[in-house]
């Protein structure tokens, strides 16, 4: 057991962060809209963590406080939640693919700025960011309960009048409108809390990572996070947090073949699709299951 | 005729709208009173619908302003036009289709009867309580207009009839002052057509409601309508009783061309 761990512990936390990635594209899609912001938010939270982890708060001996973990999840929450206000109300006017083109040029602005500050370390990043914990396993106790509790909440707003909203906007905006939804304000909703979710995840992964550049939240990763829906099931909650920890898990399982993993991975993906268009867990399984 | 049957509750001044070169709706005035059920004709393309997506706020109007209850219409996004108590069904049916019929009915219902969110959120024995009470009125309405089995099921899998029907129930969910029935008839036979007669003079009566109708179907139109506007190429030809019209030179022309 504690062999198993020691080996697959940084990656089952990894599956986690990639099952609330996936979640944080979700969250918008409730609402039929494709946004790719998850990449540029994550980035945003992890330079937030390592900012203010390693050039503001005191250097103290020992493990990293929890308290000022806390204090940076909640600021990068609060920031990507204003950030994400401001570039919904501006870009959710587009739709379907533009609005997808318009979120990944985010991620990329982002990015550009990373690599160019003096604040983020430029194209080095920034180094040894401290650890809250004495070993890297113990951010299962925050991966955990994180996951656990965000898969609530969106389990609970799908329950609720918002909820129900958010799904005849998916559906058909222009009627929704005209059963007197004011579609923007949902659509800017949903659409902040998948960025808010996406920024926390990036906070806590730059500790876990212990290093933040600017390879962390790019393009590529967008299209890996809106595979893990798409793979996963994108009409029920539990298909994202499916195939993040799938996706995320599958290429360091594989390691062991050598270097025809990545080929096999891309052809699982391929099959995937052939196979499950709606993804692998669907509203209609998930009934099954519980009768 | 009773005291409020001459309030006026819509007024269309001059409204044009242009599609590119193609004038849709070329200066249309009319006024609506309250409680009467109007009647909107005219050939293919004539600009009925034209006229109903900016009464809805669709589409704004080029020139001219509609006057609703003392508002101006042509300002408002189409969601406030709907908070506003103006309704409507859709001609090539819009409903939720992989939503089920209670659902399609429920989301204008809680338009009306906002529930705290962090209530409903944390299912709250109040929130849970008017969640009862919207589920209750969305029943009722789907009894009114005949579907009380199935109500269960996806809107998808509704015959044609009775997705119309739906349709009907959904707007009257926003407790509307103005319903717009964009072609209420299309693709009923004729049983279903005469009790849909009916269905629109007791939601008038029992709702208090303003009703316009775009209709092709001549005959119900006439019966059901205490005054009809004729269109013809985006232009008002003939406003006025159903005789008065059936009559009217103009649009006996426009219906089978003169001589």
């Amino acid at each position: 057991m504690a062999d198993f761990f020691n080996t697959y512990g940084h990656l089952i936390i990894s599956t986690l962060f990639g099952a609330m990635l996936g979640l944080s594209i979700y969250l918008p899609l409730m609402a039929g809209q494709l946004s790719l912001a998850s990449p540029g938010f994550y980035s945003l939270g992890g330079y937030i963590a390592a900012i203010l982890s390693t050039q503001f708060f005191p250097r103290s001996e020992g493990t990293y406080p929890l308290h000022f973990l806390g204090v940076e999840v909640i600021l990068s929450a609060i920031l990507s939640g204003i950030l994400a206000i401001a570039l919904g109300i501006l870009v959710l006017r587009l739709r379907g693919i533009y609005l997808a083109i318009a979120t990944i040029a985010f991620g990329e602005i982002i990015r550009i700025l990373a690599l160019n500050l003096e604040i983020t370390g430029g194209a080095v990043g920034i180094f040894g960011i401290p650890q809250p914990f004495d070993i890297p396993l113990a951010y299962l106790w925050i991966a955990i309960p994180l996951l656990i509790l965000v898969m609530f909440l969106v389990y609970r707003l799908e329950k609720t009048n918002v909820g129900l909203a958010l799904r005849a906007i998916q559906v058909d905006e222009l009627a929704a409108n005209s059963m007197g939804i004011n579609s923007t304000k949902y659509k800017v909703l949903a659409f902040t809390l998948g960025a808010i979710l996406a920024g926390i995840v990036g906070t806590i992964s730059a500790h876990f990572l212990n290093t933040w550049n600017a390879r962390q939240g790019t393009f590529d990763s967008s299209i890996i996070y809106l595979a893990f829906v798409l793979i996963g099931g994108s009409k029920t909650f539990v298909g994202p947090v499916f195939g993040g920890i799938l996706l995320t898990a599958l290429p360091e399982v594989l390691r062991e073949i050598g270097n025809i993993r990545l080929i096999i991975f891309g052809i699982l993906i391929v099959l995937g699709t052939i196979f499950f268009p709606q993804g692998f867990i669907t509203p209609n399984l998930l009934k099954k299951w519980r009768k | 005729m009773t005291k409020h049957q001459i309030t006026p509750i819509l007024q269309l001044n001059n409204i044009t709208k242009k599609f590119g070169g193609l004038l849709a709706v070329d200066a249309v005035s009319f006024t609506v009173v309250q409680n009467e059920i109007f009647g909107l004709i005219g050939p293919n393309g004539a600009g009925k619908t034209t006229i109903f997506n900016m009464l809805s706020g669709l589409i704004t109007p080029d020139l001219g302003q509609i006057n609703y209850l003392g508002q101006d219409l042509t300002k408002l996004q189409s969601y406030q036009i709907a908070q506003r108590g103006i309704a409507r069904t859709f001609q090539n049916l819009r409903l939720l289709g992989n939503l089920s019929a209670l659902e399609n009915v429920l989301v204008p219902c809680n338009v009306h009867h906002k529930t705290d969110f962090l209530a409903d959120f944390l299912g709250l024995p109040k929130a849970q309580l008017a969640q009862k009470k919207t589920y209750s009125k969305a029943k009722e309405l789907l009894d009114l207009v005949g579907l009380s089995d199935n109500i269960k099921q996806q809107a998808n899998n509704f015959s044609y009839g009775d997705q119309r029907r739906l349709e009907i129930a959904r707007a009257l969910a926003l407790e509307p002052k103005l319903l717009l029935l964009d072609e209420p008839a299309a693709g009923m036979n004729t049983s279903e057509k005469a009790s849909l007669s009916d269905l629109i003079r007791q939601i008038r009566d029992q709702f208090n409601l303003t009703i316009i109708l775009i209709e092709h179907h001549i005959p119900l139109v006439m019966s059901l309508c205490e005054r009809i506007a004729v269109l013809d190429f985006g232009k008002l030809i003939s406003l006025g009783e159903p005789e008065q019209v059936k009559n009217d030179p103009l649009v006996i022309e426009a219906y089978l061309g003169n001589e």
